[in-house]
Formats: C-alpha cells, structure tokens, sequence
C-alpha cells in the first residue's frame, strides 16, 4: 500500500486513510486510482494532497459526509469522484479538474469555476455555478434557488428544475434547464442566455424571451449532448436573454425605477 | 449565521436516543454559532424540557449531559448573535407559551415595531432579542385560535426579515423559510424520523441517513403526529 504526501509537510506522509488501490477502481486507461478516506482526513490534508496530484491521476474521496469546501482550488488536469454528498463550495474556483459527485451538494457547487467540468449525480442547493467564468457545471437532479447567478462567462445545464432567481445577475455564460424554471429567472439579466425546456413561472426584470436561431438550437444540442440529458428538444426551448433596458441609469427615468 | 437541529421521532425505540442524536447535531453545528446553545427535549405526554446556556455548543452539551436526555421530539440551537446580547435569556430556544418552541436563524428588521404592538398587548418580554417577537408574535396566533400554519403564515405576512424558523409543538414540527431562504435548511425523512438542521453536515450522524429522503423546503412545510 503507498502513500501520497501531504502538500506543506514535507516529509510526513499522510495517514493510512490515503491508499493507491491499483486493483479495484480502474479507470480504464491502466492507471493507478487513489483513494481518499474523508472520514479520517481534514479538508485541509485532502485539498493539499489533491493539489499535489500530476495531471491524469484519478482520486475517489470516500465517505464525505456531507463536507465542505472539497476539491476547492484545483489547477491541475486530474479527475475526482467524491464518493456519497458534498457539503458547501465543492469544486470552487477550479481551473482544471474534472469533478464527480455521486449524491447531492450544499451551496455554491462550482464557485468561481474558471475551467474543467463538475457533475453532480443528485439536486444542488442555493447559487450553483455562482459567479463561474468559465468551465460546465452539471447538475442531473434539481437545482435550489439562485442557480447561475453572477455567472461570468461558465455554463450551467441542470436536468430537472431550477429554483427562484435564476440567472441572476448572470453576466455572460450559458444556463440550460431541463426542467421548468422557478419565479424571476433572469432578474436583472445581463449577456448570458437562458435556456428553458420546461415552463417559466415568471420571468425577472429585465428578462425577456427571445426568438430561437438555429445556432441556439445547435447550441442547445451539442450541450444536451455534452451533460448527457436525453431529455430536452433543442427545438422547442424557451431562450431567455437580456431587455437591456436596465443596463444603464437614465436620470429622467428615475421615477420609473 | 446561527444553526437548527430539530428532530421527530416516527420510531419509539429511538427515543433513548433522542438526546446523543441531538447533541451530535449541536455539535456539527458548532461553527454556525459558537456563542450560546440551546435543547428542547419532548417527552411524555407533551412536557418540555429546555435547556440553554452560554457557551460553545459541545461543551454545553457535555455541561448539561444532552446526549443522556430521552424523548419523542426535539430541537436544538446554536447561536451567532448579531442583532443582540449574548445572554441566557437570548438564547434559544424561546418557549413563548406551554408547549410550543421556536428556533431561528436570520433577522427580523422591524422587531421593534411588532414587539411594541404585542406590548400594547400586554404580553411581556424576557429579553430584546429580535426572535423573541417572532416567538411571542406567534404565541399570541395560537392563543386567538389560529393553528400552527396559520399562526406562521401571519407571522410572515407582520414581520420582515430573513428568517429559517423551526417551531415545535407537542404534536407539531414546522419548518418556515422567508421567500428568498438566505438561511439554510435540509430535511431527512426516514420511516424512523423527520429531521431538520441547517447544514446536511449535521445529519450524517442520524442512523439510516444513507437510505432518507434528503430536500432542502422552501416555505412552509408542517408534521403532526
């Protein structure tokens, strides 16, 4: 059995909890996968050893229990699996993993994500993708409310249904809904284009539908494709984009406002 | 911040148990409010025993021997004060009539102004805490006749503020959120209980959490046994 070290601490390596299992989890390109016991780990030693991981490694974190801020701030190329549910922040500010997590996520899952790919295999809470510039973040269930928003340029494909507020704020970036959307989505929308496959509750200020171009609709396509959502008929979306009405204040519309 | 644990049991063999599992809870929950806890046991026939002390929750937990406590139904704080002191009489949970509790975690900004008018009311405070109105303001439903759901929905409608309530009766378990539900909430089902905190985190502990139906609630959702 070999052993990782801990990122910052030379020389220690971490506790057994850290395991490379080559016969069990094959990725199928022959590498070794690594393996990651949460329970006996704190965030910290898990992050640390994560960061230290050449590009191509997989690592499976094990019994997360619902931890907080895991695989935050990651640049290399590896693939991570987080094995059971997701506290707050999981995957935040990433610029190159891919991320699995096989049960459901707190808040903020892919915040800030700059590049790579998070999936989650279960419902996210409140402010997916907050604030991502860049990167996918797929969600298979539902999404809670505030999904996409501040979004800066990442994209967001939720399966089922996504909460209040969505969009907002969402300054560039692709959000797609696979599932009806809750009240006031796009408020306040900037650049980045909503696609909804269910029904709109409302839409927010400054939220409009638009019309659908066949480039939207390719567009739709390659992403359904891409989060694996068989579900969604790129040609019957609701795109939803900016009335660009609020962009700027106009002092003799100010009673309006 | 702030945290809420509260748990109901559906399995009557859980309830030596009620006590250790809310005090895991607590535990969990310690970083969301490490200033002052707080427990409420049912057990019997509907009788409440409240428990709240500053302190970081662990230890009061541990000072109070929580985790040796048996009953049906439970609820549990943890307080980050921002709106005011950290005293005893501040913490939760607020008992405002027999029988009933509230927990909060959020703010009420026009507290002020409703505790005034329950006062024009003559119904009397123990502290200046801001969840204490919302508490009494509910107390104040129930008594003119209003049910558990009722009482909440008026409550929203007369105070403003972010608010994820947990309030307990002696056959009633209600989580409220305010529209915009800044404050979090998850809920766990299982055939042995309904459980609600305010971090999934402070779940994992529960047995047969694995196999519970896990969502978060937006608005109001109600239990009676």
């Amino acid at each position: 059995m070999d052993t990782v070290t801990a990122a910052g601490r030379p020389g220690t390596d971490l506790p057994e909890a850290v395991t490379q299992d080559t016969g069990t989890q094959d990725t199928g390109t022959g590498a070794p996968v690594i393996t990651l016991d949460a329970a006996g780990l704190t965030t910290r030693a898990i992050n640390s050893a994560l960061r230290e991981l050449p590009d191509g490694t997989s690592v499976v974190i094990m019994d997360p229990r619902g931890r907080h801020n895991l695989a935050v701030g990651l640049s290399n190329r590896i693939d991570v699996t987080v094995d059971g549910n997701a506290g707050y922040y999981a995957g935040g500010l990433g610029d190159g993993p891919d991320i699995t997590v096989n049960g459901f996520t707190g808040w903020g899952i892919g915040e800030n994500l700059m590049s790579g790919t998070i999936r989650v295999r279960g419902s996210v809470s409140q402010s997916a993708a907050a604030s991502a510039h860049g990167g996918l973040v797929v969600v298979e269930g539902d999404a809670s409310l505030r999904a996409g928003i501040s979004l800066k340029g990442g994209t967001l494909a939720i399966a089922g249904d996504a909460g209040q507020l969505t969009g907002f704020m969402a300054q560039a970036g692709t959000i797609l809904i696979g599932g009806d959307a809750g009240e006031a989505l796009g408020d306040s929308l900037y650049e980045a284009t909503i696609y909804v496959a269910g029904a709109i509750a409302s839409l927010g200020a400054d939220a409009r539908r638009s019309e659908l171009t066949e480039d939207d609709v390719t567009a739709v396509k390659q992403l359904s494709d891409r989060a694996g959502f068989d579900h969604i008929d790129p040609q019957l979306v609701t795109k939803v984009t900016s009335a660009r009405e609020l962009y700027h204040f106009t002092a003799h519309h100010a009673s309006s406002y | 911040m702030c945290g809420i644990a509260g748990l109901t049991l559906l399995d009557a063999g859980l309830e030596p148990e009620l006590g250790a599992l809310l005090a895991g809870m607590l535990t969990a929950l310690g970083e969301r409010g490490p200033d002052s806890a707080g427990v409420a046991v049912y057990h019997g026939d509907g009788q409440v025993d409240v428990t709240k002390e500053v302190g970081r929750p662990a230890e009061v937990c541990e000072r109070f021997a929580i985790a040796t406590k048996r009953g049906y139904q439970g609820v549990g704080h943890t307080r980050m004060a921002t709106e005011s002191a950290v005293t005893r009489a501040h913490c939760h949970p607020f008992t405002p009539a027999e029988g009933v509790c509230v927990v909060h975690n959020g703010s009420f900004s026009n507290h002020a102004t409703v505790r005034r008018r329950l006062e024009r009311d003559g119904i009397a405070f123990d502290s200046d805490n801001d969840s204490e109105v919302a508490a009494r303001f509910i107390a104040q439903r129930l008594a003119q006749g209003d049910d558990l759901r009722q009482a909440l929905t008026e409550m929203a409608g007369a105070m403003d503020g972010f608010y994820t309530l947990l309030v307990t009766t002696p056959t009633e378990f209600a989580v409220h959120r305010d529209p915009v539900a800044c404050k979090p909430a998850v809920i766990a089902q299982t055939d042995g209980y309904i459980a609600m905190a305010s971090e999934y985190r402070a779940l994992t502990g529960l047995p047969g959490i694995k196999d519970a139906k896990v969502f978060e609630p937006t608005g109001l959702h109600t239990w009676t046994r």
